[in-house]
């Protein structure tokens, strides 16, 4: 009690070297949380515009399909399939491709047209969401699609544009049709960027009488922190040897060791971080036990004795932790919601990466989690902790005449 | 002895140098007539579907593994560079134009009112759901200027009196094939069979010509069919109907603005 007291009147007295302790906590332990919570952010971005609005998290196709997407290689019974996964307690959804020409008024180019079930894929996916300027896909339009953005800027279209797609029906005749555009993706992979038409796969069927069936089934679990491998043995055990059944690492395998990579690094940066903020924190208190030897000696000369003196010290520097982390916690969760909600506009310096078919957004967005608010705040309690063992000991140990004696 | 044997080698020197001016002589004179010879045989069997000018109605007919479709269309075509096809037969595919002008396609396309230039990344695509490929159309007519012809084989091959030509692509020709033969016969010229190979040297495609009767004013193969070697159950195969050469043919009707009146 009565070293509680102490402390607080001696950090109370001292506000000048309080102030100046405290504040280098503090901006290192915000910066700590902002640049956790931007890494963070990329990472879940990253994964969420493959996972969420691609490839999902398991994926059927035709043996054989993804290295030539043949629209006559289907997944044979996929609507029955679909209700079977389904009925598994997975969320699943059919669709379909096709390959051709798409024209606007003043350019063309090769797309990619991918027809997808309206009720079930937003069960999968959140594409939906992800519409940069225009809406959603409607079932009362079926002529209306969603392209990806590259290619909106290829074609020279906006929102209400007309496109005629040219291609090749399944039994050899022309597919011949007119669109307009009811939406711009936001960026999504490099493929659905460049080349991405996103319409109803009714739609996609009677533009190249493909009357059934589908090239790709896309399936999610329900509870994201369900095991990954059991789902992938479930699906398997329904859907048996002739197709194939990946789940989103083995379909982005470059994409997700890059992820784990990031995840490392990420966590390297960190630590360098960390070290650079240890060092002001370490200089700061072992300069506020330091300059006081003098009035340490004289309160061991009136009889307080090592033990309490360190006590003390704790006392005083925990005090002080907290009133940073208090700080800090306010500062970084500011500037952290900032960027949750602005993002960092990384726009001027490039204009969109795309690094093995993973399209990053050239707007930087941080993420909350719960590690990169607590993390910093944890690791600057061990900091103190550590960095006032020394400081502490000596004067606890310290002759009382030398003390008094030294400057 | 030794004299007879000096005597000898004198000759044997003489015998070879008499022999390489010889042969070079020989040899020099044919290649020169051959290429002239060459490159007459192979426009006269590239005038056999166009002339100066000419007008056709074909059908095509195609058989693959997952579908079988006919189609019966009109062509015109003005020079080597000038080519349109319009579609008479099915009802489905009615009016739908291919223009081939130099070295653009354009297809004009009924259901939308629109007219398509086929970009360069199209080109290897299906014509019409054929085995033909959009480039096939740009590319059938420059055979002189993207290869180097010559006489691979002369004589009777199968009891039938038949040239073979050799078409190695030039260094700088963009195509994709790596050798073609055409086989036609000796006295008549017309074609027999063209085998297309690929860049491997595998065979790629053959084209065979067939039922030979009097279209116009001489014999021509009124069949062609083409089959890819990949997969010999599947073919495209045209038959000539009609056949006119020479006709007056307006410049206008070859160009963009004369598709949707068609």
């Amino acid at each position: 009690m009565k070293v509680l007291q102490l402390a607080s009147r001696n950090v109370i007295r001292s506000s000048h070297r309080t102030m100046v302790t405290t504040l280098a906590m503090a901006f290192a332990c915000a910066m700590m949380i902002v640049f956790s919570s931007l890494m963070e952010g990329f990472i879940v971005g990253s994964e969420r515009n493959i996972v969420s609005m691609n490839t999902g998290d398991i994926q059927i196709h035709q043996f054989g399909y993804r290295d030539d997407p043949d629209i006559y290689k289907q997944i044979e019974q996929s609507s029955e399939l679909v209700v079977a996964i389904r009925q598994a307690g997975l969320m699943a959804s059919e669709r379909l491709f096709a390959y051709g020409l798409m024209a606007s008024d003043n350019s063309s180019s090769g797309v990619q047209l991918r027809g997808i079930d309206l009720d079930f894929e937003s069960t999968v996916t959140q594409i939906n969401q992800h519409i940069q300027t225009g809406d959603w896909l409607d079932t009362a339009d079926p002529h209306g699609v969603v392209i990806g953005k590259k290619l909106a800027r290829l074609l020279d279209v906006s929102i209400g544009s007309e496109l005629v797609f040219v291609g090749q029906t399944a039994d050899g005749y022309m597919a011949n049709d007119s669109f307009h555009i009811r939406g711009v993706l936001k960026s999504v992979s490099a493929e659905i960027d460049n080349s991405g038409v996103i319409m109803s796969n009714t739609m996609l069927q009677d533009l190249i009488s493909l009357p059934d069936g589908a090239h790709e089934i896309t399936i999610i679990r329900s509870d994201r922190n369900t095991d990954l491998d059991a789902a992938v043995q479930t699906i398997n055990a329904l859907v048996g040897d002739d197709l194939e059944v990946l789940n989103w690492q083995q379909l982005m395998p470059v994409i997700s060791q890059f992820l784990e990579t990031a995840q490392v690094q990420s966590l390297i940066m960190l630590l360098f971080t960390y070290i650079a903020v240890a060092s002001v924190v370490l200089n700061a208190m072992l300069m506020s036990v330091f300059e006081r030897i003098h009035e340490f000696g004289i309160m061991k000369a009136v009889g307080v004795r090592p033990w309490q003196l360190i006590r003390i010290i704790y006392a005083e520097t925990f005090i002080q932790t907290l009133l940073a982390s208090i700080l800090g916690l306010l500062l970084g969760v500011s500037i952290t919601w900032y960027f949750v909600r602005y993002g960092l506009d990384l726009s001027s310096l490039s204009e969109g990466i795309s690094f093995a078919g993973l399209a990053l957004d050239p707007v930087w967005y941080a993420a909350w989690s719960f590690e990169s608010l607590l993390s910093p705040i944890l690791f600057l309690f061990v900091m103190t902790t550590v960095a006032v063992i020394y400081p502490a000991i000596k004067a606890a140990v310290i002759r009382p005449v030398d003390a008094i004696h030294h400057h | 002895m030794n004299n007879f044997l000096r005597t000898k080698s004198s000759y044997r020197v003489l015998l070879f140098l008499l022999l390489s001016i010889f042969s070079q002589w020989i040899t020099a004179e044919p290649i020169e007539q051959d290429s002239e010879r060459v490159h007459d045989l192979l426009n006269e069997v590239d005038d056999l579907w166009r002339g100066k000018s000419s007008y056709a109605i074909t059908t095509m007919q195609v058989k693959t593994e997952h579908y079988t479709r006919s189609m019966k269309m009109e062509g015109w075509s003005k020079g080597k560079e000038q080519t349109l096809f319009k579609v008479v037969e099915p009802l489905r595919e009615k009016g739908t134009v291919t223009l081939k002008s130099g070295n653009h396609i354009y297809t004009y396309l009924p259901k939308t009112d629109r007219t398509i230039k086929l970009t360069s990344g199209m080109m290897m695509g299906s014509w019409m759901g054929s085995h033909l490929t959009n480039d096939d159309l740009v590319k059938e007519a420059r055979l002189e200027e993207d290869y180097d012809a010559s006489i691979s084989f002369e004589g009777e091959r199968d009891g039938q009196n038949i040239i073979e030509f050799s078409l190695i692509p030039r260094l700088d020709a963009a195509v994709v094939w790596g050798k073609l033969v055409l086989i036609v016969l000796a006295d008549s010229h017309i074609p027999l069979v063209e085998y297309y190979y690929d860049e491997d040297m595998l065979l790629a495609r053959t084209i065979s010509f067939s039922d030979i009767k009097m279209i116009g004013d001489r014999e021509r193969p009124a069949v062609l069919r083409v089959v890819p070697a990949d997969k010999p159950d599947e073919f495209t195969e045209f038959t000539y109907l009609h056949l006119e050469f020479d006709l007056e043919l307006n410049d206008r009707l070859f160009s963009l603005s004369s598709l949707k009146r068609r």
